[in-house]
């Protein structure tokens, strides 16, 4: 019962995951732009959602409101900062640094706003139901599931049936070619950003509720979105949507093996096996040289 | 080239002068240094013990106790040991403190070394590790620590509430295993058994998977030793992934965020006993000023940080009185001569090891706000 208990627990963290890395995968797979920022995202869509909710206006204008606060964002800081940088042809590094600044500029800005501390979005969804002996399943947890299958089937569609999708894969193989076919790379780009944005809002929400929220938290995410990134396949979206399933699942399944304090470690030791042993990732292309 | 010579002439006099003016007004200036985390998860707490050392020094000014207006230098420790060293080194060698607050057991310990070596006097009022009491003469503590929390509870916890059998989940810090070796003696002693420890990594976030195997155990209660951010996620997630044994927990539990949390109700956590209905009025005059100010009422880390920078006035006022300098050493000296300090609480003594001892009080939470269950005083 405790193996099913952490499958479905595994399941749920994984999900939230694979939302949060599949955004950071889709805007560096098509832009090469190294968004360390998205964790940034992640804290300004959820204390938008947590201010607007406990201001009494809503559910739905307060997934409004953080859907709109993490677009905002993300196009803000492609157009003012990420474009600037690579019109000067700043280096891959130079993107990075700018990046990472970024990022401790929102978690301090969302440190003076909204507070230092803890904060939580209290909703009766993530108390936990007995399914059956021993096995307690929170309605969040299929939420989680159900929002990270509805999410992928759309970005699926769009990336493999739209015309924009199709720009958004060209772009990322060869940016040379979309300007030949009459393509503007920089709307790609903020489309990019804008789809990105808005994968990591369910997970940002969903995280309020179940683990809360503190504004030093973007850090925490942006390295499992890269781990994810990385063991799944650079730029590859479906891989990084099954390595994010796949590192909430180990580091939940760990606790039947390992003790504890080792379960993050986990996540770290399947990136590391799979540098060595599988650098190009899960669904990854190789590089020839 | 004359006009030139004139403007260099006026920009040196006014250099000077400038000069001259601030160093005149350091010589009056009492500066003292505080390492508190500011940013990162553990800046819950920030807030919370600037609370208490801002209006100490507003008292301490009011009052003229000091030749000169007092300030303290803060510097972000972010709770942990590395950005606490690089602050630590630049309040000493830099702003040239003789005194500073500090707080977090791992940040206390890591600045201890350079506090001997420079011969400034640190002071504790957030950490409770019980290796604080060990670091120096130039090291001292205005906090009960939690070797005497976790003593105080387990007997209480045995027999009043008949709690046998524990789950412990403790960071994997030395704080951490510090209450793992305590709360195995203290619990054994008391006839009680640990039948589970699970430790976490300082970064970890997500619980639910160890309230998994906390509900595995089926223990009568679970005793959290984590602190910060994780402490209250920690508390929320076992209570929402249906652990409804009773939780207990230390001092460092109770902050405004976490009170606030519905999921807190009826823990059960340990802390310093503070009398704020004495009648001394240095007592007196710290809970009405600090409500008036913060609207709330004072907790024991806002006392322990009003203590630490009052303290600073009590000594260096009385180290002016014999026209002594205000260094470390001095500080040091004066404090072992005086003995005993009217602080909030009463008058107070230090322990040999540099130590405040207070009682210890067990407190339940009830609707949003601690009540205390019993008190047990170590002097008696």
């Amino acid at each position: 019962m405790l193996a099913l208990q952490l499958t479905i627990t595994g399941l749920q963290t994984g999900a939230l995951y694979a939302l949060t890395a599949v955004g950071f995968s889709l805007i560096f797979g098509s832009t090469r732009i190294f968004h360390f920022a998205h964790g940034a995202t992640f804290i300004i869509a959820a204390y938008l959602f947590y201010f607007v909710n406990v201001s009494g206006y809503g559910l739905f204008l307060s997934v409004a409101a953080a859907t709109a606060g993490a677009i905002i964002f993300g196009l803000l800081l492609n157009r003012f900062v990420y474009v600037p940088i690579q019109r000067d042809e700043g280096s891959f590094f130079t993107v990075f640094v700018a990046s990472f600044g970024v990022g401790i500029v929102v978690q301090n800005v969302v440190g003076m706003i909204f507070g230092r501390g803890f904060v939580s979005v209290q909703t009766p969804l993530s108390f936990s139901v007995e399914l059956m002996d021993g096995l307690f399943v929170s309605p969040l947890a299929w939420i989680s599931m159900l929002c990270a299958a509805v999410f992928f089937g759309a970005l699926w569609y769009f990336l493999r049936f739209s015309t924009m999708g199709m720009a958004l894969r060209a772009l990322a193989d060869n940016p040379e070619l979309v300007r030949v076919f009459g393509l503007n790379p920089r709307f790609i780009s903020a489309c990019a950003f804008t789809i990105g944005s808005i994968l990591v809002v369910p997970a940002a929400i969903i995280s309020g509720a179940t683990s809360g929220l503190n504004p030093a938290m973007g850090h925490h995410v942006m390295l499992i979105s890269l781990a994810a990134t990385i063991v799944g396949g650079i730029g590859s979206v479906p891989g990084t949507l099954l390595a994010g399933l796949a590192l909430g699942l180990a580091e939940s399944l760990a606790l039947l093996y390992v003790d504890s304090q080792w379960t993050e470690a986990v996540t770290f030791a399947i990136l590391f096996l799979f540098i060595i042993v599988r650098p190009s990732g899960l669904l990854g292309r190789s590089a020839v040289h | 080239m004359k006009k030139i010579k004139k403007l260099f002439a006026t920009l040196s006099v006014i250099s000077c002068v400038g000069i001259l003016s601030t160093g005149l007004a350091t010589a009056a200036d009492h500066t003292i240094g505080a390492l508190f985390p500011l940013s990162g998860p553990n800046a819950v707490y920030g807030d919370v013990f600037m609370s208490g050392s801002d209006l100490a020094v507003e008292h301490i000014n009011a009052d003229k106790m000091l030749s000169g207006p007092m300030s303290i230098a803060y510097e972000d420790s972010q709770g942990l040991p590395q950005p606490a060293v690089v602050g630590m080194t630049k309040l000493v060698n830099v702003t040239g403190v003789p005194y500073v607050l500090s707080a977090f057991t791992g940040v206390s310990k890591a600045i201890s070394t350079l506090a001997m070596r420079n011969e400034v006097v640190a002071v504790n009022g957030g950490g409770v590790g019980p290796d604080l009491a060990a670091l120096g003469k130039y090291f001292w503590n205005v906090i009960p620590l939690v070797n005497l929390e976790v003593r105080a509870a387990m007997p209480y916890l045995v027999k009043e509430r008949g709690i046998k059998r524990v789950v412990l989940i403790y960071i994997d810090d030395p704080f951490g295993n510090s209450i793992l070796d305590e709360l195995k003696s203290s619990l054994e002693g008391a006839g009680g058994k640990l039948v589970e420890t699970m430790s976490v990594p300082t970064t970890a976030q997500q619980f639910s998977g160890i309230a998994a195997k906390v509900r595995a155990e089926k223990p009568d209660a679970v005793y959290i030793a984590s602190y910060g951010a994780q402490q209250i996620q920690i508390v929320k997630q076992l209570r929402d992934n249906g652990v409804d044994q009773q939780l207990i927990t230390y001092s460092g539990f109770l902050v405004p965020d976490a009170l606030a949390l519905p999921e807190t109700e009826g823990l059960i956590a340990t802390g310093q006993g503070v009398n704020y209905k004495s009648d001394d009025p240095v007592t007196k005059r710290f809970v009405t000023d600090y409500t008036a100010k913060f609207n709330r009422a004072p907790t024991a880390y806002n006392v322990n940080y009003y203590n630490a920078t009052l303290l600073y006035g009590i000594l260096a006022h009385a180290l002016e009185a014999e026209g002594k300098d205000v260094t470390g050493a001095n500080l040091l000296t004066k404090r072992e001569e005086m003995g005993s300090f009217d602080l909030v609480g009463g008058k107070v003594s230090f322990q040999s090891n540099g130590t405040l001892l207070f009682p210890i009080q067990v407190k339940i939470v009830k609707d949003g706000k601690p009540e205390v269950l019993t008190t047990v005083d170590f002097n008696k």
